[in-house]
């Protein structure tokens, strides 16, 4: 125990003391902020304005389409748009040029404003994004179809909100022209919105928008990222070891199992310590802007019970602990860095496929494809966490994916330990698959 | 016998080349054993199995009367190639050292700074290892193996890379851990330097033990004797002599081998008549000799042979 301590003391103070760990622990939540709220930004102001026209057969859209001209893009989606609503923002802005063409063949009538769509001789202020065909049928019969030119073929997000508007703008009409009165129309008309309540087994009630999402993502990364990342640098560790032979001293003084336990601990030691000064920084954050959490609808208690702090905590440890085995393997079966990128693409794959993975089980955290990830060795401490963030497993998953973990961590530790013994010595050729397992056999 | 290790006919085998094969010796306690060879010889499997790095497809290692892993912190490790942190400041380094041997590090400092002062390092006690010459970095690394107060000593090639000056401090050294009762098992391939240095002598060759024992009784096995000669002249038709088994002629001196029973003083008379000899002395083979003698032998004799002639003084050397 004393030598796997001093070999644990070791590498926890070698990493922590390096000036990258603390720019990385300091930037890490702002770089992982800027990914996932970049993209919905550029999404919104990114986008700019686009130019479309509408040659409208039935005539009666003028209002409609000009009432485009006084909205403003909507602001991120009300705090959610980041996983939310993309179709309500986003879209940017929209120019409607409003062309009525009852009467008139509306396809004859599209044709020079699709070649002002196409053309490169057009100048650039009179150039279209789109073309929006509404023929003269549209108001009668329900069968008609809209057309949408565009030069991408996924514009969508325009195409669904001009086709929004312009159906909702129909019906108001065909309703007014029934008799009912425009006044009442809105009340008629309005969409009601869905509340999520989660009903647990002990009775109490969470409720919980589309934005628990996003929270329940933030706890992921601080899952994975840190493993993958430190993972990286135990495998880097054991091969430096191994170049600069001080791992004849480190064996002919302690056993295998001390030295990987005392690196592994070490590293669990020091993603432990990063990720509590996340946690700090992200309560400190959500202290100062609470009331925007609130405003934005993200039950915090959700997700900041102390139940979620114990299982985020032991299942951080184990998740980390089983991730950096797995590399502390790949580390021991090569001799260089070199070698060692050729194993870290499919060992890094491995690793993620319950990030692949989180949609779906974060749709539905009971079903038997999540059950059986979250009992399966390699993944159980992942999957099973964020099964109990949105959910509730019964508590035999949870103590036999604990007991899984354990489990996992002591057979991998043991196998990395024997390959280590002779894969750290044996300089030359990576081992091939039947040598490994002559190797776990013999060593 | 105080035995402190004893090696028992051990095997390593990386597939097909069979690295160690049947080595058995032992090593007195208070005494500096030497492992010789060539390059490839051996040797530093042969220590890599007795300090547990590798473990022997066959045979025993004993340590202090025990299975080697018991007394692993009583067993300082020098292996032939640096084996350091290159990021670690100097005590840093030397207190983990000693920490994996199970020692304090708070306790260890004392003794880290007399190991970094004696070998002038201690002005550079807070720069990183990667920024020492390589002689520094051999001179931490002893440091590293001696500070925690071992029993018995393991030096794999110590002299390697060392300038002249550094290894007269590092023969001083071993002297001087001698004197205080430890003992010590270096391996080399400069039989000069083992022949100064040791006391008990385990020559291997492809794997297995040709020659051990005490350094006299190896130099003196058969009873066998050497000539040195100086001259002047052609003495190309020495080695020719009736009673010369073998040896060397330069231009202006000759070392040869006498055959069992061999008269110097007939050499003599050959030489006389055609060289003009300033000096003429009869000694003891060097160890060189001695090792040519027995591995040539044993390369033209063949395996079989071989193996039994290494068979019967191993048996001898260990009783």
């Amino acid at each position: 125990m004393k030598k796997l301590f001093a070999v644990l003391k070791r590498e926890y103070l070698q990493t922590v003391r390096k000036p990258s760990f603390l720019v990385m622990t300091l930037l890490a939540p702002f770089l992982m902020g800027a990914l996932m709220f970049i993209p919905s930004l550029i999404a919104l102001k990114g986008l700019g304005e686009k130019k479309v026209a509408v040659i409208d057969g039935t005539g009666r859209l003028a209002g409609a389409v000009g009432s485009l001209t006084r909205e403003e893009p909507t602001p991120a989606g009300d705090g959610r748009s980041a996983f939310g609503d993309k179709r309500q923002g986003g879209a940017g802005r929209i120019v409607p040029e409003y062309v009525a063409a009852t009467g008139a063949d509306p396809k004859a009538e599209a044709a020079p404003y699709l070649e002002r769509l196409t053309s490169e001789s057009v100048p650039k202020a009179r150039r279209l994004d789109g073309v929006l065909l509404v023929p003269a049928g549209a108001f009668e019969d329900p069968s008609t179809r809209l057309v949408y030119y565009s030069r991408s073929a996924t514009d969508f997000l325009v195409q669904e909100r001009l086709g929004r508007l312009v159906n909702r703008a129909l019906a108001r009409q065909r309703l007014t022209a029934r008799g009912l009165d425009p006044k009442e129309l809105d009340g008629l008309l309005a969409d009601l919105r869905v509340d999520s309540v989660q009903v647990t087994r002990s009775g109490r009630q969470k409720k919980g928008g589309e934005a628990n999402f996003l929270v329940a993502m933030v706890f992921l990364v601080m899952l994975f990222f840190p493993a993958l990342l430190y993972g990286q640098e135990v495998m880097r560790g054991v091969i430096q070891e191994k170049t600069d032979r001080i791992v004849e001293i480190l064996i002919s003084s302690m056993t295998p199992m001390e030295l990987l336990s005392g690196k592994i601990l070490g590293m669990a030691a020091i993603g432990l310590t990063q990720v509590a000064v996340w946690i700090a920084m992200g309560a400190g954050m959500a202290l100062y802007a609470a009331q925007g959490v609130a405003a934005a609808g993200i039950e915090m208690s959700t997700f900041l019970r102390p139940s979620v702090a114990v299982s985020f905590t032991v299942f951080f440890v184990l998740g980390y602990l089983i991730y950096v085995c797995v590399y502390a393997a790949g580390g021991a079966m090569v001799n260089s860095e070199k070698e060692a990128q050729q194993v870290l693409t499919p060992v890094v794959l491995i690793l993620m496929v319950p990030w692949f993975l989180v949609m779906p089980i974060l749709m539905s955290p009971d079903s038997p494809m999540s059950v059986a990830l979250s009992l399966f060795p390699l993944y159980t401490p992942t999957t099973m966490f964020v099964r109990i963030l949105v959910s509730e497993p019964p508590a035999w998953q949870v103590a036999a994916s604990i007991a899984l973990s354990v489990a996992t961590v002591w057979g991998m530790l043991w196998t990395t330990a024997k390959v280590f013994r002779v894969g750290l010595l044996s300089y030359g050729k990576r081992p091939t698959v039947q040598e490994l397992w002559r190797w776990l056999k013999v060593a | 016998m105080d035995t402190v290790l004893e090696v028992n006919d051990v095997f390593k085998h990386f597939g097909a080349v069979r690295a160690v094969d049947g080595v058995s010796f032992g090593v007195r306690r208070g005494t500096i054993s030497g492992l010789l060879g060539r390059n490839g010889a051996g040797k530093t499997t042969t220590l890599r199995m007795v300090t547990g790095v590798f473990l022997p497809d066959r045979g025993r290692v004993e340590l202090f009367g025990g299975p080697g892993p018991a007394s692993r912190d009583r067993v300082a490790y020098l292996p032939e190639e640096r084996g350091l942190y290159r990021k670690m400041k100097l005590v840093e380094q030397l207190l983990f050292l000693a920490e994996i041997k199970g020692r304090s590090p708070r306790a260890m400092r004392p003794a880290a700074e007399r190991w970094l002062r004696r070998f002038e390092l201690w002005d550079k006690r807070d720069v990183k290892v990667e920024e020492l010459s390589k002689g520094n970095q051999q001179k931490l690394q002893l440091a590293g193996a001696l500070l925690f107060d071992p029993e018995l000593v393991i030096l794999d090639e110590p002299m390697s890379g060392l300038d002249p000056v550094n290894v007269v401090l590092v023969r001083r050294l071993l002297a001087e851990l001698r004197s205080e009762g430890r003992t010590i098992l270096l391996s080399t391939h400069m039989m000069g330097e083992a022949e100064k240095l040791c006391e008990e002598i385990v020559l291997i060759h492809g794997g297995r033990v040709v020659l051990s024992g005490a350094l006299a009784d190896v130099k003196g096995a058969g009873g066998r004797k050497a000539v040195h000669l100086e001259f002047e002249g052609d003495g190309s038709f020495l080695t020719a002599v009736a009673g010369v088994s073998g040896g060397q002629v330069d231009t202006n001196r000759a070392e040869l081998s006498l055959a069992p029973g061999a008269d110097a003083q007939e050499v003599l008379a050959a030489a006389l008549p055609r060289l003009a000899i300033r000096r003429f002395e009869v000694v003891a083979p060097s160890l060189e000799e001695v090792f040519i003698e027995a591995v040539g032998g044993e390369t033209l004799a063949g395996g079989r042979d071989g193996e039994a002639a290494a068979a019967a003084p191993a048996t001898g050397g260990r009783s």
